[in-house]
């Protein structure tokens, strides 16, 4: 496999000199440990069946599950709306985007936006809403400056952890690196069925994804929890430094 | 490589304590970030903290001892995912690396997010003169960059800065108006870093973690400018030490436990950036090549040894700095490279070599406090105890820490400590001839000021001779307590002479 595209030197060590030495520090021969590493042998219906005992997990629990996701959300810093329906969660989006008095958003492209008719709410306030699309019109270029120049960012959950109140967001085809980092303000909506309850459980579906997919992680896995922040002057914390300083869930319940 | 001033190690931290604006920093890595961490585990109590920090010591234990098994496999799934893996013995290679990306791909500027080894490889002047400018820009490493310093807390770099340091800085250097307010300088770094972002042709990371299974770079951060510099420019360069690997992306949620809870006493950071291979091509942004540079510079040495490799476990969360009597008086600075505190006090010897850093295994009171912090339990005191034999036991009389006189007594303590008679006989002796001997300005009854002793003024110049008891314990066993009844303590009297300094 190593033989696969393979790295042009470029003034390093050599691959095989590198490992060489690293096994010549640890005092063998090349050689797999000899216990095998337990995960890493796990088949493809091992994964299946614990992503199936995950599921059920969910399925029995749900409510906890949910109240557990809003409140470490709420510690975690993201201001947390429970919606009742596709209404309430658009009249709280209309009024964010009143309040903070906004006249540009971008939004990914993500199921959810398919089940509730942001687009038009917004619109209808007068707000532009540019999807993360690009077609034969949108550049990469201009679609970087619309993004740039909105003050707010829109977007679903690929997953969502109680655990620790994190939103997790994969980029790929339609949903930018840039939604939920450049505007100053984001909000994510958070379906039930997106929830998943601990980190272990969010790696076990990842690597499923990944084994089932040929070996395609995709390029990009984000976790979000809360706005940007930093303590580097005089430990005292400031929130919004490079990322948003204002960061909104709507967690919404069917 | 960054400068190495471990040699001076003494003297720096003499410097250290008598600065009265380093000690109002460092009163705020106790108070602040040790008491966070504390109250962290707390939350998740102590049971289930030692479980995770078995947990994590044992994925790091067992990824160390396959080493090569799993650089290879990042290799193999880093390249299957569009990216390509260098790897560096020395921190010239590694900059060579950079460099000939930076030539060949015509870079002109280039943002940093926080990375240490990226310190330890003194990449930024290497970048600097091909012309590159560079940022950084994590806000403590920036302040730092334009203070033209280096980091002294590993998690946060610009801790030995008042307020009104960076105040004067930005003004100086960046001509801003003057400010104290902590939040307005930190939107004004926001704001002048931002178009440097999507102005920069490169961006530098390093990682927290690497993932085997998956060629996987994990990045922990709070402020967003590692998802910056990962998202906006068009090459992104990854530099790591060889040691962060990890064999599978679900090891990732054990140490997204421990890690931030052991540094900041979060229990989760606001990103965790995990990136494979560069954009793929229907991605909408994202950089266009990916490269991991994998760095040795000395780790091999502590692979090699087998009472140092465990320090490779170190995953920087700094909880050992806090919590360090040593590190908490004389900073981070003192110490005299990249790594500082506990645990800079075994890798720094070992990256920069032991004949350098004679000092730093003996700047530890061995209390121990570091060891129960580390949330992948490397035992620092046990390690610091056998650098310090390494560099008595040497044979390199360069290497060789103590003079042959210190040898001599320790020899000669030994000897006394384990002999019985010999002890009691310098019992009696000391018992009777210190009172006559007060006279000596060493004595523990010298009237005026206490003096160090002669020929080991080192060690005695803090530190009283204490003043020998009425009563040896030895003669109280024989005496009293021996014969007490089985079964009942009998109440062990206090000795007269308390060797209170």
């Amino acid at each position: 496999m190593s033989e696969l595209g393979g790295t042009p030197n470029l003034g390093g060590t050599p691959k095989e000199e590198f490992l060489s030495s690293v096994r010549s520090a640890l005092g063998r021969e090349k050689a797999a440990p000899l216990i095998p590493y337990p995960l890493l042998e796990e088949s493809l219906p091992d994964l299946e069946a614990q992503a199936q005992e995950i599921r059920q997990r969910l399925t029995e629990n749900l409510p906890l599950i949910l109240d557990k996701f809003e409140r470490m959300a709420i510690l975690g810093g993201w201001n947390v709306h429970r919606a009742t329906g596709y209404e309430d969660a658009i009249e709280y989006a209309v009024s964010l985007v009143n309040s903070l008095g906004v006249d540009r958003t971008v939004r990914s492209n993500q199921p959810v936006f398919d089940e509730l008719p942001l687009d038009s709410a917004l619109t209808n306030l007068g707000v532009t809403v540019t999807q993360v699309t690009q077609g034969a019109d949108q550049s990469r270029e201009s679609l970087r400056q619309e993004i740039i120049a909105s003050g707010l960012g829109l977007t679903g959950a690929d997953y969502a952890v109680a655990e620790t109140g994190t939103v997790v967001i994969m980029p790929r085809k339609g949903l930018s690196r840039l939604v939920s980092l450049v505007p100053p303000v984001h909000l994510a909506l958070v379906r039930p069925q997106d929830v998943v309850e601990t980190l272990a459980d969010l790696f076990l579906l990842r690597r499923l994804q990944f084994h089932s997919n040929d070996g395609e992680m995709g390029s990009y896995l984000n976790f979000i929890t809360g706005p940007s922040r930093t303590a580097d002057i005089e430990s005292t914390l400031v929130v919004g430094v490079h990322g948003p300083k204002e960061v909104h869930l709507v967690l919404l319940d069917r | 490589m960054a400068d190495i001033k471990t040699s001076e190690f003494s003297k720096a931290s003499t410097l250290s304590i008598k600065d009265p604006q380093l000690q109002r920093a460092l009163g705020r890595v106790g108070a602040g970030f040790d008491t966070s961490r504390q109250e962290a585990i707390a939350e998740v109590t102590p049971e289930v903290w030692e479980t995770w920090r078995e947990e994590a010591r044992s994925i790091k234990a067992h990824t160390l001892d396959h080493l090569d098994y799993y650089l290879e496999m990042v290799y193999d799934n880093v390249t299957k995912a569009g990216g390509q893996v260098h790897f560096a013995n020395t921190a010239d290679q590694a900059n060579e690396i950079v460099a000939q990306l930076v030539r060949t791909r015509n870079v002109k500027m280039a943002v940093k997010s926080k990375s240490m080894v990226s310190e330890e490889l003194s990449l930024n002047p290497v970048l600097e003169s091909l012309g590159v400018e560079v940022f950084e820009t994590d806000l403590g490493e920036y302040i730092i960059q334009l203070a033209d310093e280096t980091p002294s807390h590993l998690v946060a770099p610009a801790l030995h800065k008042s307020k009104e340091d960076v105040a004067q800085l930005f003004s100086e250097k960046l001509g801003l108006p003057y400010t104290e307010d902590i939040e307005e300088m930190a939107r004004a770094a926001r704001v002048l870093l931002r178009d440097k972002f999507f102005q920069a042709d490169l961006g530098i990371s390093g990682a927290n973690f690497v993932v085997a299974e998956t060629g996987t770079l994990v990045i922990i951060t709070n402020e967003g400018n590692g998802r910056l510099c990962t998202s906006a420019p068009r090459m992104h360069i990854g530099i790591t030490g060889m040691e962060k690997m990890i064999p599978s992306m679900q090891d990732l949620a054990v140490f997204l436990r421990v890690l931030p809870r052991s540094a900041t006493g979060q229990r989760i950071t606001s990103y965790v950036s995990m990136v494979t291979g560069p954009r793929r091509s229907d991605d909408e942004d994202g950089p266009e090549e990916f490269h991991l540079i994998l760095v040795d510079n000395g780790r091999s040495r502590m692979l090699a040894d087998p009472d140092l490799r465990e320090a490779l476990n170190c995953i920087r969360c700094g909880a050992c700095l806090n919590i360090c009597p040593v590190y908490q008086k004389v900073g981070g600075h003192a110490y005299g490279w990249v790594y500082p505190g506990p645990i800079g006090a075994i890798v720094s010897p070992m990256l920069v070599g032991l004949k350098q850093s004679k000092d730093l295994p003996f700047a530890s009171s061995l209390c121990g406090a570091c060891r129960d912090a580390c949330p992948v339990k490397i035992n620092i005191p046990k390690m610091l105890l056998n650098l310090r034999e390494k560099l008595s036991e040497s044979p390199d009389p360069e290497v060789k820490a103590s003079p042959d006189l210190d040898n001599l007594l320790a020899r000669g303590y030994v000897r006394l400590m384990s002999n019985p008679k010999l002890l009691s006989i310098a019992h009696r002796l000391g018992r009777n001839l210190q009172k006559p001997l007060a006279f000596l300005p060493f004595s523990p009854f010298s009237k005026g000021p206490k003096l160090p002793l002669p020929l080991i003024s080192q060690w005695t110049k803090s530190r009283d001779l204490p003043k020998f008891p009425a009563r040896t314990f030895h003669e109280i066993w024989k005496k009293e307590l021996s014969k007490s009844p089985g079964g009942k303590s009998p109440e062990i009297p206090v000795s007269d002479a308390s060797d209170k300094p």
